[in-house]
């Protein structure tokens, strides 16, 4: 089954190595597109949203893009499975709750094109740290090519025709999934979120839209996309990315030098934990994988081991542990099993030391 | 005299009058004589029968023809039904379309072979302003790019 092959493969989030990834770990464009003629998903009738899973499926598949990539059906795979994919970003919690969604996913998992979520086709890419106009050039890239291969809804005066008012005119969701664990221990983030909305940026936690910020994850995305160009929007979100960058940095800087051995024994006390402990719940993982990622940045760990962390923060996720145990855990048994995996990867690491970025 | 009342479930006069005030709320229900027999008049599901047909009374007043889709449906669901319920809502979206969003117009991408006219429009006209006050501003420069961008719009928009 393909969702195996998906777990198995290098893909970019997973594996990626080196680059410049310290604060923003990916970088995200979602597009909204429909098809002339058809009811929207959530309004269509079964035989009406099967013809629209045909239609796109069968454009998608041939497109280089997708050459040895993945067709995927929701109503085809089991409860694990399907949680996987959301586990990885690769399809949203809305989709993986309905039987009539797909998904076409590149072989190398930076693109995946919904079917039948909110939208006929929401077109996703993602790259690994901060490269938005690289992202956005494979959106558009792909957009070209299904936009002339369907007939695309568009109005003249609306842009593109979404389900949702909130999509309509560009349809175009810019994000940057950023880690802000400096921002968050000084309590600034409260304060920052708030700038970030009064200036029509949405901040959510990792898993997208309702789920909290575990692990100091956070994303950051335009909400207007209407009235705006692409240009516009992706200009108005980069500058903010940047500052906030920037002020992670110097709110870490400020933490390092202020709390001295103290910020370098949180991060200490983070290793050891997850180097010993026999039961780890997902949040505790995530917060103090939180804690590696920063040693990292920082200089405390060797940078190049940033990538496992990053691994593991996706691999210690529920669906994650259960499917690399290849069978259903209960609660406990989720616990141990990512406590093993979170160790036998850290068997190696080296000890955390003071900062030196 | 005043025209009688008529029953809530039939199109009969209604006999039967019960209130009922629940937290300050009063609900009326009237009912003729048969319908008040049928469902039994102290049966408190006929409050909220009564419920339903209040929340019930607004009928659709807009209709897509091409899905089927109601005024009710956008309201209750804040989705549309198809791509064509954009023209068939328009003006009830326009007010919902400044709230969400801060502009009514789109500015940008259009699929490949679409010449997005009434944006070109909007650009000419902005840009003929612009024109204008760029040379009252004595910036010859901006009024030489703008001079060659409206051409350029004049151009795309006869052909």
């Amino acid at each position: 089954m393909s969702v195996e092959d998906i777990l198995a493969a290098e893909s970019e989030l997973t594996h990626l190595l080196g680059g410049q990834q310290a604060v923003v770990l990916s970088t995200r464009i979602r597009l909204a597109r429909n098809l002339e003629g058809l009811p929207f998903p959530g309004w269509a009738k079964p035989p009406q949203r099967k013809e629209t899973s045909d239609r796109c499926v069968a454009a998608l598949e041939v497109l280089p893009k997708f050459r040895r990539g993945h067709v995927v059906r929701m109503g085809e795979l089991g409860d694990r499975d399907r949680a996987v994919l959301v586990e990885r970003h690769l399809v949203s919690k809305e989709l993986a709750a309905g039987k009539s969604g797909a998904a076409v996913i590149s072989r190398d998992q930076t693109v995946s094109v919904m079917v039948n979520e909110e939208d006929h086709l929401r077109i996703q890419v993602v790259k690994a740290g901060w490269h938005l106009r690289g992202t956005w050039h494979i959106a558009e890239q792909l957009d070209d090519a299904l936009g002339g291969a369907l007939k695309l809804a568009f109005s003249d005066r609306l842009g593109y025709l979404t389900a949702c008012p909130t999509n309509v005119g560009t349809g175009l969701r810019a994000s940057a999934m950023v880690h802000l664990p400096g921002l968050c221990l000084a309590g600034h983030m409260d304060k920052v979120t708030r700038a970030l909305n009064q200036d029509g940026l949405a901040v959510r936690g990792w898993l997208g839209e309702g789920t909290e910020a575990a692990g100091n994850v956070f994303q950051i995305s335009n909400q207007q996309t209407l009235g705006l160009s692409e240009d516009a929007i992706l200009k108005h979100l980069g500058g903010w990315i940047k500052h906030v960058v920037e002020q992670e940095w110097n709110a870490r800087r400020k933490l390092a030098q202020e709390e001295g051995e103290k910020f370098v024994d949180r991060l200490a006390r983070s290793l050891g934990v997850l180097r010993s402990a026999r039961l780890l719940t997902s949040s505790e993982a995530m917060n103090m994988l939180s804690h590696l990622r920063l040693a990292c940045d920082m200089g405390c760990l060797p940078e190049e081991r940033r990538h496992l962390v990053d691994r593991l923060m996706i691999e210690g996720q529920p669906a994650h542990v259960q499917a690399r145990a290849g069978q259903e855990l209960d609660s406990d048994g989720r616990d141990r099993r990512r406590a093993t995996v979170v160790r036998e990867a850290l068997k190696d690491f080296p000890e955390v030391g003071p900062p030196t970025a | 005299m005043s025209k009688p009342i008529q029953c809530s479930l039939c199109e009969e006069a209604a006999t039967v009058h019960l209130s009922q005030v629940v937290h300050g709320k009063v609900t009326k229900v009237h009912l003729c004589e048969a319908c008040a027999q049928k469902g039994g008049a102290t049966d408190p599901a006929v409050f909220q029968l009564a419920d339903a047909l209040a929340a019930a009374t607004p009928a659709p007043t807009l209709t897509c023809p091409h899905c089927g889709y109601t005024d009710l449906d956008l309201r209750k669901r804040g989705r549309l039904g198809c791509p064509a319920c954009w023209e068939t809502f328009g003006e009830a979206l326009d007010g919902l379309l400044l709230k969400v969003q801060h502009e009514p117009a789109h500015v940008g991408r259009a699929p490949a072979g679409v010449v997005p006219l009434a944006q070109l429009r909007r650009r000419l006209d902005a840009a003929r302003l612009e024109m204008t006050a760029a040379v009252t501003g004595e910036d010859f420069e901006a009024a030489a790019r703008l001079r060659d961008e409206i051409a350029a719009l004049e151009r795309q928009l006869a052909s």
